[in-house]
């Protein structure tokens, strides 16, 4: 649900708002909603194409934001849904339908068809959604389901995409084979043009006659969304294109067509400068459309996952129907090969099933009755029937898809500056346009001016151009170059390619400020239980003395720790039954409190406990009691165990470490990260577990609440840390930490407080979110560097700083090469981030060049 | 568009367009006392470029001040 009411009358929509493709067009549409009544609050992110809008409900509307943002040259996009709507029986029905639909905001048009059973509405996604127009039509008594499929949301945006690109290839076909005659008719008296160039190429009102098509039609666009901008109040980047065409197309027009009125006649007619500027920059939206949404392909490689259709039992038959008709409770059946459609719990069947697309894990999973499976994960083997536990937008899929939704809707701490930059641009380089003009118009052109000056990489001479033809040129080619378009991709289109990687891996970035705060990290905490260790205690050694066999002892502890409830007891038996030992009943059993336990079995008397237990049946433990001490010291729970009255052995149980746990610790280590272990345990058992793994810096016997505390006293000596722990007894601790890594929480995310949630059981992850973080910050400090660095230098340039000295100057086109090359390549350049891969990741591809595959056990 | 509207969009524009007129009369005072020669299509094309650059600079900063002003 996208509007919340937070107060009275305080809400907030998410509208999708198309046609946007800089960072000042962001800078528009905020400006715009800011000015309406009761808009508290806008943020628009120009790559997920999605404005979030605080509100007063009773001020401001969705349908006012709409027209605000269709007035500025913009769309909301509208979308519909189908549904099916049983029990209605007359025309009232159809009224009520109606009407309560429609009184929902956000909703457009509502029409249902009481014989086809059917309601067709149209809303403003953000503003409502589907699921509540469901519900309110449920509320008014009536069954409703949808017609259509998830999918859906996969097509329109590829649609979308496709339009704009269809868009953009229809004006490059348009304006680069004009704009190339155009150039070849200009240069015509050149070099060896004029010995196979028609001579009517060269003709000034053949060359008008092709430039104008290429202004009004690739170009319109350009004047369209600066003029409705400008009517608003607000500017854009089409506005400096719109500028910078029109003063070239106008001035060619008025040379050609009145060669004597002074803006240097026939000779300074800039058609190519009009034709290649309007090709340069639709060649660049043409390879932006192109490029841009590829960073946005984790999102649509999780949707495509969906399943469209499922196998359900319904009524003792099997049916197949659409993914999101099935019910919580329904029977799934799954066949070989099939994607799972929703998630559940198998209750019939064998099979492995990839979850790679969900958990990142590379190795199929058994599943068997009893096993969770997960929506979009695809079986691997055999059949097996489940029972829809989470259907609908409460399915893992669609809860990994929300998150990382928001995750690239939300702005990085780094981008304010760009942000602030190109949000302020526009103005200040028409300032710089003027003041450029000004000083060309009554300085630059007596002091510089010379008959002899060129165009950078153009053979063509200046010579008649007079002192206001020559100003507007360099004022027209500021304006041009200036355009901050590679400062306003720079930062989301990184993010947008990050927290992919990290979906694709299993790590859940919840916002861009996790991004940036994970690269920033230097400290890791910890938590011990459930996190370094697998939370629950495993025999880890066992010991016997002369005349007994270790098997036996391990055995004889299991019969008598058997009806025992004690989690070590149970640790007991749990570890006999791996080894395969067969665990008898006793025939009576004792236990001892603060001692251990007695049982007898096959005539034989078995203690089990502690030293006490021993000195109060008058038992020699002899040696056993230093081989003890050893393994206390090692942080284990040691319990001798006595046969008939004689010694026997020690079994000793412990909470053992997980796996990869210090190879992850090194591994942090090695990228210069302190790691840090916090726990409630006593502090022996805290350091044999940090010893272990390789951690230094222990913080034992914290109490839960005393977590947050000991974070804070690592913040104050100037680290930033991460806390890595359990979602939701840590809380608190991860809410203070730089950054709340909730690990292992399985694919019920939204559940988890944190600011990276890692769906793996894995603490390797942990590397791989800092490492991910890194490399994302790296592209966008990469990317930012290059945008400042293109128009600090490029301004400049086309002012004109080296033509006093090289006689040179920058040409509109060329300035709009430059721009369209500085947004390319920093697009670009993000994509390589697709190739992006954590280090275990790298690890794991090399050992799986020629794998083994085993499904790991079931959940 | 509301009355209000309609309203902060007319003041907007006297605002812009005569501060905009300023900056090119300010050119146009230039053209004559900085000791060079201008032909009257040169003062005329800047004139009008000059006008047009204002434009685009004080219709993006009056309109929503204005706007806020009147509508609160």
């Amino acid at each position: 649900m996208s509007e919340t009411i937070r107060n009275e009358h305080l809400a907030q929509v998410s509208l999708p708002v198309q046609g946007m493709s800089c960072a000042a067009c962001v800078a528009k549409v905020e400006k715009t909603l800011e000015t309406m009544t009761g808009v508290q609050e806008v943020h628009v992110n120009l790559l997920s194409g999605k404005a979030a809008v605080t509100y007063e409900s009773n001020q401001a509307g969705v349908p006012q934001m709409v027209k605000m943002i269709q007035d500025i040259g913009y769309e909301v996009p509208e979308e519909e849904v189908l549904l099916t709507v049983r029990g209605m029986s007359c025309a009232a029905c159809v009224a009520k339908v109606e009407k309560a639909v429609k009184g929902m905001p956000g909703v457009t048009l509502v029409v249902v068809n009481l014989p086809a059973e059917s309601a067709k509405v149209k809303f403003y996604p953000g503003a409502v959604d589907k699921t509540r127009i469901k519900k309110e039509i449920q509320a008014l008594g009536y069954e409703v389901s949808e017609k259509v499929t998830g999918q859906e949301a996969l097509d329109r945006e590829k649609e979308a995409r496709q339009k704009e690109l269809r868009f953009q290839t229809r004006n490059m076909w348009i304006a680069w084979p004009l704009a190339i005659l155009v150039m070849i008719g200009m240069f015509r008296d050149m070099w060896i043009f004029p010995y196979f160039v028609p001579e009517f190429l060269g003709n000034v009102y053949v060359l008008w006659a092709l430039t104008t098509p290429i202004a009004f039609i690739p170009g319109w666009q350009f004047f369209k969304h600066s003029w409705n901008g400008l009517k608003r109040g607000a500017t854009d980047m089409n506005l400096l294109y719109a500028t910078g065409i029109g003063a070239a197309y106008i001035i060619a027009t008025i040379n050609t067509f009145w060669p004597d009125a002074g803006f240097g006649g026939r000779g300074a007619a800039f058609f190519e400068s009009a034709a290649l500027l309007t090709a340069f920059i639709v060649l660049g939206r043409y390879l932006e459309a192109l490029t841009r949404g590829r960073t946005s392909e984790a999102i649509r490689n999780l949707m495509s996952l969906q399943a469209k259709t499922a196998r359900v039992i319904r009524n003792g038959e099997e049916v197949e129907i659409a993914a999101d008709e099935v019910e919580i409770g329904d029977i799934v059946i799954v066949r070989p090969g099939e994607s799972i459609p929703v998630d559940g719990e198998v209750t019939d069947g064998y099979s492995a099933v990839d979850e790679a697309m969900i958990t990142g894990e590379s190795m199929p999973v058994e599943k068997r009755a009893g096993s969770q499976v997960t929506g979009a994960t695809i079986n691997k083997t055999g059949s097996f029937k489940f029972r829809a536990t989470r259907v609908g937008s409460e399915t893992a899929l669609a809860q990994i898809i929300k998150m990382v939704e928001d995750a690239q809707a939300s702005k990085a701490p780094i981008q304010k500056l760009a942000d602030f930059v190109a949000g302020h641009f526009i103005a200040g380089v028409h300032v710089l346009a003027l003041i450029v003009f000004f000083f060309w118009f009554f300085i630059g052109y007596a002091s510089f001016f010379s008959p002899a000056s060129q165009f950078i990489l153009s053979p063509y001479n200046l010579a008649e151009v007079g002192v206001f033809g020559f100003a507007l040129l360099l004022s027209v080619t500021t304006l041009i170059i200036s355009c901050p378009c590679a400062l306003g991709l720079a930062t989301p289109s990184a993010i947008m390619a990050g927290t992919g990687k990290g979906a694709e891996n299993g790590i859940l970035f919840k916002g861009a400020d996790a991004v940036e705060a994970s690269s920033k990290l230097n400290a890791v905490v910890f938590d011990k239980t459930g996190t370094l260790t697998k939370g629950e205690p495993s025999v880890t050694d066992v010991y016997a003395t002369e005349g007994f066999i270790r098997e036996d002892v391990l055995r004889l502890a299991a019969i008598t720790e058997k009806p025992s409830e004690h989690p070590l007891g149970e640790a007991i038996v749990r570890g006999a039954k791996e080894e395969g030992l067969s665990v008898g009943d006793t025939d009576d059993f004792e236990a001892i409190p603060g001692h251990g336990v007695r049982a007898i079995y096959q005539g034989q008397t078995i203690l089990l406990g502690n030293r006490r237990l021993m000195q109060q049946q008058n038992i020699d433990i002899g040696n056993l009691s230093k081989k003890m001490e050893q393994l206390e010291e090692e942080g284990k729970t040691a319990m001798l165990m006595a046969i008939d009255n004689k010694a026997a052995g020690i079994i000793a149980v412990a909470d053992i470490l997980k796996e990869n746990a210090k190879v992850a610790v090194e591994r942090l280590q090695q990228m210069g990260v302190q790691v840090a272990m916090i726990t409630g345990d006593n502090r022996r058992t805290a350091e044999a577990i940090a010893r272990q793994v390789g951690i230094k810096t222990v913080l034992a016997e914290v109490l839960p609440q005393d977590k947050a505390a000991e974070v804070i006293k690592l913040q104050e000596k100037g680290l930033n840390v991460a806390m890595v722990g359990d979602g939701i007894n840590d809380a608190p601790a991860l809410a203070q930490a730089n950054v709340g890594i909730a690990i292992g929480s399985g694919t019920d995310v939204a559940k988890e407080t944190g600011d990276i949630i890692l769906i793996k059981d894995d603490i390797r992850d942990v590397v791989g979110a800092i490492e991910i973080g890194r490399a994302t910050m790296r592209k966008i400090k990469q990317n930012l560097v290059w945008a400042f660095v293109y128009n600090i230098t490029g301004i400049p340039l086309a002012a004109g700083i080296l033509y006093p000295f090289t006689g040179l100057l920058v040409s509109p086109e060329l300035a709009s090469f430059f721009m369209a090359m500085s947004s390319v390549s920093v697009t670009m350049n993000t994509l390589l981030l697709k190739r992006y891969q954590p280090s275990f990741r790298r690890d794991q591809m090399k050992t799986s060049m020629h794998p083994t595959p085993q499904p790991q056990t079931a959940r | 568009m509301n009355d209000l509207e309609a309203k902060a969009a007319r003041q907007a524009s006297v605002v812009y367009t005569v501060l905009s007129l300023a900056i090119t009369f300010i050119f146009l005072v230039i053209t004559w006392v900085d000791g060079n020669t201008y032909t009257a299509v040169a003062r005329v094309g800047g004139m009008v470029w000059v006008f047009i650059l204002s434009m685009i600079v004080f219709m993006p900063i009056v309109i929503p001040v204005v706007k806020k002003r009147i509508m609160g």
